[in-house]
C-alpha cells in the first residue's frame, strides 16, 4: 500500500522533533451503496477511500496529521510540519520494521466486488417483493445494499508493520406503512464481516418481511404508557442498553481523563450479580470484528463485567499511558480521517440462567421491548437513552398489545444494579456506533432481560 | 496530474467509453484542531484531503464513482465505477447535469483574516478558556472537552454543458464540556461556537454561560409524569426542527415520506410561525452561492403565517412537480449522491423575551437540553420521545432543575402547538443542514418522569 522504505522514512521524521512514539496509517477502501425505492434502482454509487495518517506523541501529548496526497514529498511535508507542532528537539533515528503477519480469523468466501452486479440487484428485488407483498397497508419500501473492503497498513516506531483486510457486508429494509394520515416505519439491516457469501446464510426475503410485520403492527399499535415501570428488553440489539448504560464509560477515552462515572471502580460491585458483559473483537466474521485494531494490535475477547464485578476497561495506547494499564486492542476509527481511540468491538450480556418465558411470565405488568433502536449517553453523568421501536404491554405475565415506539432513561450505575433476570438465548445485533473517532461498526448483544424499573418516555398517562 | 489535466482526460475517455453528459465535482480541504486537558494541549491535527466525484449519463442512466486517489489512476476508476453503476439503475426517472443559472449571488463565505490566526493564538484561547472556567466556582470538576476546530474547503463543479463553478469557504468551531460536582452529584454542561471571526470568540463569557447552566443542574430531580405546558429553548427547539426538516424536501413527500403531502397552500402549523431557508446567511454555516448541482441558491420562504408555501427542490423533483428548482439539491460530499437539504433553515424570531414566556407559565417545564435525538424522533411518522434536562416553573418562576425525564410529541401536531416565540434564534450542531429557533412555548407535551402519586 505504501513502500515499507517510505513508511520507515516517515516514521524517522516523525521522532525528529523529540517524539516518543509515531504510527503511520494506510487506507484503501473500496465501498458499494445501491438503493432501491419502491421498485426501482433509483441511486447506485461506488468509490476508493485513500489516505494516510499520521500520529505522534510525547509523553501524554498527540499530534495526528493526515493527507490523501500519496507522493514521498507530501506525505515527508505533512509529517514534519506534524513533528515541528511538538515543538521540541531530538535527533532521529533509523527505523527498522518487521512485517508481521496477522492469523487471519475472518474468512472470505466470495469477494463482494467479484460478484456480478445482477446478483446484488436480485437481492434488492427480491426484498422488495417480500416487503411490499406483506401487506396492503405497506406504502413504501427502502432497500439499501452496502459492501466494503478495506484494507490498512499499520507501522510504528515499536517496530511493527503489519496489514490488514477487512471485507464487510449489510443489507438493510425499511418499511412504511400507512393508513389515513398516519405513517409508521419497520427497519431491519443485517451486517457482518464477510463477503457475498452472506446471503447464503441468511434469506433477505425473512427480513423484509419482519420489516414490514414492525411497520403494519406499529401502525395499528397504542401510545406508549409513561413513567417507571418494569421492563423486558428482548435479545440481539436490546444490548444497545449496556452499549449506552455502561459500555462507553469504559472506554479509556473517558476513563482516562477521570470523567466517566465507571473510573477508578475496578473490582467493585458495579451491576447485580446476574450480570457478565464481555467485549470480543475476535468472533468469526462479527460485523465489529477485525484481526488487529487500528494501532495495528491483536483484537482479544475482554471481561468488562463478571458477576456484576468490575474487571476491566477497553483501552488504547495513548490512553494506556495516562492510566498506566495495558492496552487491549480495541483502538479503533472510522479511517484515516480520524486518530484511534479505545471503542467497543462486539460488546455483549453474557446468557444466563433463565428461559425468556420464564422472564415475561415472572412480570406482573410492564413493557416488553422487542426491538431497539439507538441511543447515546453522556459518560460524565452515565444519564443515557435509547429508543424502543416495538413493544407491548406485559399483563399478569402475559405479552399483550402493541404500543408504539418510546425513549427509555436511566443512569448507567443504577440502572445497572436493577437487572434481575437474564435470559439464555443470547443472540446480536449491527449498528454504527458514532464517538470521537468517527462511526465505526459495532455489534451489541444480550440475551433477553429485565430491568425492575426504568423511565419509559411514553405519551400516554397510566 | 492537476485538476485540470485531469478533467480533460476523464471527460475525453468518458465520451469515448460512451457517456453523454458528464459532470466533476472536486473538493480539497483544510484542517486544523486542537484540544486541551489540564493545562496542557494534548491534541493537535491537521490535515490536507480531497476527493473527486464522476456524475455521468450511461444509457440515459446517471452513474456515480468517487475517489480519493487523486492521480492518473483516477480516470479507471471514476469512469469503470461510474458505467457499472449507471446499468443498475431502472428508474425512469433521470437526473440531468446542469447548464447553469442566469445568475448568481456573489457573497464571500472565506475570510483571510480567520486562516491567517496562528496555531498558538488557537491553542492560547482555549488554554484561557479552561482556566477561566475552572477558575470560577470550586465544584467545576474539569472541562472535560475544550477543543478548536478550524477548516477551508474549496468546491469545483465543472461539467460537460459548460458550467464551472468554484467556492471557497472557511470556519473556526469552539467546543467546550464542563463537568460540576457537589459532593456524589454530577451534572455537565456543553457549548458550541462557530464563528468566521478570531475576535468574536469571548472565552470569559463562554466560561461563564458553561459554568452557570451546569451549576443549575445540580440537585436535580424527576418530575410528575404528565401534559405539560412546554418551553423549549432555542437550542432544543432547532435541534428538533433539524431532525424532521427531511419533512419539507419534496423528494421525501414524492416518496411518501412525509405527511406533507398535497399540504401545499395549507394551514400546517401555528399563524405565528415562519420557516426560511436562507443560504446567503452572512454567518450561516451551510452559505453557499450554488448548490451541489451547480443551481444558483436563492432565499426560500417554506412556511409563512403557520401556511406550507413550498417544499425544498433540486432538479428532479422541481421538473416533476413544474416549479423552479429552490437550489437545494444536495450531495454529503463528493462521495455523496444528490438528494435535497436544507442550507440554513430557521424559524423566524418572534416577540416575546425567553423571561417573558416563562413569567407568563403557571406550570410548565422548560427544556434546555436534548438527547438522542438520532434515534428517538422518527421523521417519517413524526414521532418524537427524547431524554432532557430543563426546569420546572411555577408561577412564572423556576423552582427546581428537572432530569431524567423525557418529552415526548409528534412534530407534525407540535408546530400546531407553538402558542408563542422567542426573540432569541441560536442555531443548533451543524448536520447536513444549519438549522436555527428561537425558544418556543408549546401548549402541550408529554412528559414522563416519577409515577403519578395516587
Amino acid at each position: 500500500m505504501l513502500d515499507r522504505k517510505l513508511v520507515e522514512e516517515l516514521i524517522s521524521v516523525a521522532l525528529s522533533t523529540g517524539g516518543d512514539f509515531a504510527e503511520v496509517f494506510v487506507e484503501d477502501k473500496l465501498s458499494t451503496n445501491i438503493r432501491l425505492i419502491g421498485g426501482s434502482v433509483e441511486n447506485s454509487i461506488s468509490g476508493r477511500d485513500f489516505g494516510i495518517g499520521i500520529r505522534i506523541f510525547k509523553n501524554l501529548r498527540s499530534i495526528y496529521a493526515y493527507t490523501n496526497q500519496h507522493t514521498r514529498d507530501a506525505l515527508v511535508k505533512v509529517t514534519l510540519e506534524a513533528a515541528q507542532a511538538l515543538k521540541a528537539s531530538g535527533i532521529s533515528k533509523d527505523i527498522d520494521l518487521r512485517r508481521e503477519e496477522p492469523v487471519n480469523l475472518h474468512r472470505i468466501m466470495k469477494r463482494p466486488n467479484n460478484v456480478v452486479f445482477t446478483e446484488k440487484l436480485d437481492l434488492l428485488r427480491r426484498a422488495y417483493e417480500a416487503a411490499k407483498g406483506y401487506s396492503n397497508e405497506i406504502s413504501q419500501v427502502y432497500v439499501t445494499y452496502f459492501d466494503e473492503d478495506q484494507k490498512v497498513l499499520v507501522a510504528n516506531s515499536e517496530g511493527t508493520f503489519v496489514e490488514d483486510e477487512r471485507i464487510r457486508t449489510r443489507f438493510s429494509i425499511e418499511s412504511i406503512a400507512s393508513k389515513d394520515n398516519e405513517m409508521q416505519t419497520g427497519r431491519v439491516a443485517p451486517g457482518k464481516a464477510s463477503g457475498f457469501e452472506f446471503y447464503d446464510e441468511i434469506d433477505v426475503a425473512e427480513y423484509a418481511k419482519e420489516a414490514s410485520r414492525m411497520a403494519v403492527t406499529m401502525l395499528h399499535a397504542d401510545l406508549c404508557p409513561s413513567g417507571k415501570i418494569p421492563v423486558v428488553i428482548d435479545n440481539r440489539f436490546g444490548g444497545v442498553i449496556f452499549h449506552e448504560a455502561c459500555g462507553h464509560g469504559l472506554e479509556a477515552s473517558s476513563v482516562a481523563r477521570k470523567s466517566s462515572v465507571f473510573a477508578d471502580k475496578i473490582g467493585e460491585q458495579v451491576a447485580s450479580e446476574v450480570v457478565t458483559a464481555i467485549d470480543d473483537g475476535t468472533i468469526p466474521n462479527a460485523w465489529g470484528s477485525a484481526n488487529i485494531d487500528d494501532e495495528g494490535t491483536r483484537t482479544q475477547k475482554n471481561i468488562l463485567i463478571e458477576n456484576g464485578i468490575l474487571k476491566g476497561y477497553m483501552i488504547d495506547r495513548l490512553n494506556a499511558r495516562r492510566m498506566e494499564m495495558d492496552i487491549t486492542g480495541s483502538s479503533r476509527r472510522q479511517s484515516y480521517k480520524f486518530a484511534p481511540t479505545s471503542r467497543m468491538t462486539n460488546t455483549f450480556i453474557a446468557a444466563g440462567k433463565s428461559t425468556p418465558e420464564e422472564i415475561i411470565a415472572n412480570t406482573e405488568f410492564g413493557l416488553f421491548a422487542k426491538e431497539m433502536g439507538g441511543g447515546s449517553v453522556n459518560p460524565a453523568t452515565g444519564d443515557f437513552n435509547f429508543a424502543v421501536m416495538e413493544g407491548y404491554l406485559i399483563k399478569n405475565g402475559q405479552i399483550t398489545t402493541p404500543v408504539r415506539g418510546a425513549t427509555l432513561i436511566g443512569n448507567g450505575p443504577n440502572i445497572l444494579k436493577k437487572i434481575d433476570m437474564v435470559g439464555n438465548n443470547l443472540g446480536y445485533g449491527q449498528g454504527m456506533c458514532g464517538a470521537s473517532s468517527g462511526s465505526i461498526p459495532t455489534d451489541v448483544g444480550q440475551p433477553t432481560l429485565r430491568v425492575q424499573e426504568i423511565t419509559v418516555g411514553g405519551r400516554r398517562e397510566e | 496530474m492537476n485538476i485540470q489535466t485531469l478533467r480533460e482526460a476523464i471527460f475525453k475517455r468518458g465520451i469515448e467509453e460512451g457517456f453523454g453528459d458528464m459532470e466533476l465535482h472536486y473538493e480539497s480541504n483544510k484542517k486544523f484542531s486542537c484540544s486541551v486537558f489540564e493545562g496542557e494541549v494534548d491534541d493537535y491535527a491537521i490535515a490536507v484531503d480531497g476527493g473527486l466525484a464522476l456524475r455521468g449519463l450511461y444509457e440515459g442512466k446517471m452513474g456515480y464513482s468517487f475517489t480519493e486517489r487523486v492521480d492518473e489512476t483516477s480516470i479507471d476508476t471514476l469512469i469503470a465505477g461510474a458505467k457499472m453503476n449507471a446499468q443498475m439503475i431502472d428508474s425512469s426517472e433521470t437526473e440531468e447535469i446542469f447548464e447553469g443559472s442566469p445568475l448568481y449571488e456573489r457573497p464571500d463565505f472565506f475570510s483571510d483574516d480567520l486562516s491567517k490566526i496562528k496555531a498558538d493564538d488557537k491553542t492560547e484561547l482555549l488554554l484561557k478558556l479552561e482556566k477561566e472556567a475552572l477558575s470560577l466556582d470550586p465544584r467545576v470538576k474539569q472541562v472535560n472537552y475544550c477543543m478548536l476546530e478550524e477548516y477551508e474547503s474549496e468546491t469545483m463543479l465543472f461539467n460537460t454543458k459548460g458550467l464551472a463553478k468554484v467556492e471557497k469557504t472557511n470556519n473556526m468551531v469552539v467546543y467546550a464540556s464542563i463537568v460540576v460536582q457537589e459532593n456524589e452529584d454530577i451534572k455537565s454542561a456543553f457549548k458550541l461556537l462557530i464563528k468566521r471571526d478570531f475576535k468574536k470568540f469571548d472565552y470569559e463569557v463562554l466560561a461563564r454561560q458553561l459554568v452557570e447552566e451546569a451549576l443549575s443542574y445540580l440537585g436535580a430531580t424527576s418530575v410528575e409524569s404528565g401534559s405539560y405546558q412546554v418551553v423549549l429553548k432555542n437550542t432544543a427547539a432547532a435541534e428538533i426542527l433539524q431532525a424532521f426538516a427531511g419533512v419539507f424536501s419534496a423528494e421525501n413527500v414524492h416518496k411518501g415520506r412525509s405527511l406533507l403531502k398535497n399540504k401545499l397552500g395549507e394551514a400546517i402549523a401555528a399563524p405565528i410561525v415562519r420557516i426560511v431557508d436562507n443560504p446567503h446567511l452572512k454567518e450561516g454555516v451551510r452559505s453557499a452561492s450554488f448548490d451541489s448541482e451547480g443551481v444558483a441558491t436563492r432565499r426560500n420562504v417554506i412556511v409563512e403565517d403557520g401556511l406550507l408555501k413550498s417544499f425544498l427542490h433540486n432538479l428532479k423533483t422541481a421538473r416533476k412537480d413544474g416549479v423552479e428548482p429552490t437550489g437545494n439539491g444536495y450531495k454529503s460530499s463528493y462521495k455523496g449522491i444528490i438528494t435535497i437539504a436544507p442550507t440554513n433553515f430557521y424559524i423566524k424570531a418572534g416577540a416575546n423575551s425567553y423571561e417573558d414566556m416563562i413569567q407568563s407559565m403557571e406550570h410548565g417545564i422548560i427544556i434546555t437540553q436534548l438527547q438522542g435525538l438520532h434515534s428517538g424522533t422518527n421523521a417519517v411518522s413524526g414521532d418524537f420521545s427524547l431524554a432532557a434536562d430543563g426546569y420546572y416553573v411555577k408561577a412564572g418562576v423556576i423552582e427546581k432543575p428537572l432530569n431524567q425525564i423525557t418529552v415526548a410529541g409528534n412534530f407534525y401536531q407540535l408546530l400546531k402547538d407553538i402558542i408563542a416565540i422567542g426573540d432569541d434564534i441560536e442555531f443548533a450542531i451543524p448536520s447536513s443542514s444549519y438549522t436555527g429557533s428561537p425558544s418556543l412555548k408549546i401548549s402541550s407535551l408529554a412528559i414522563a418522569g416519577e409515577n403519578k402519586s395516587k
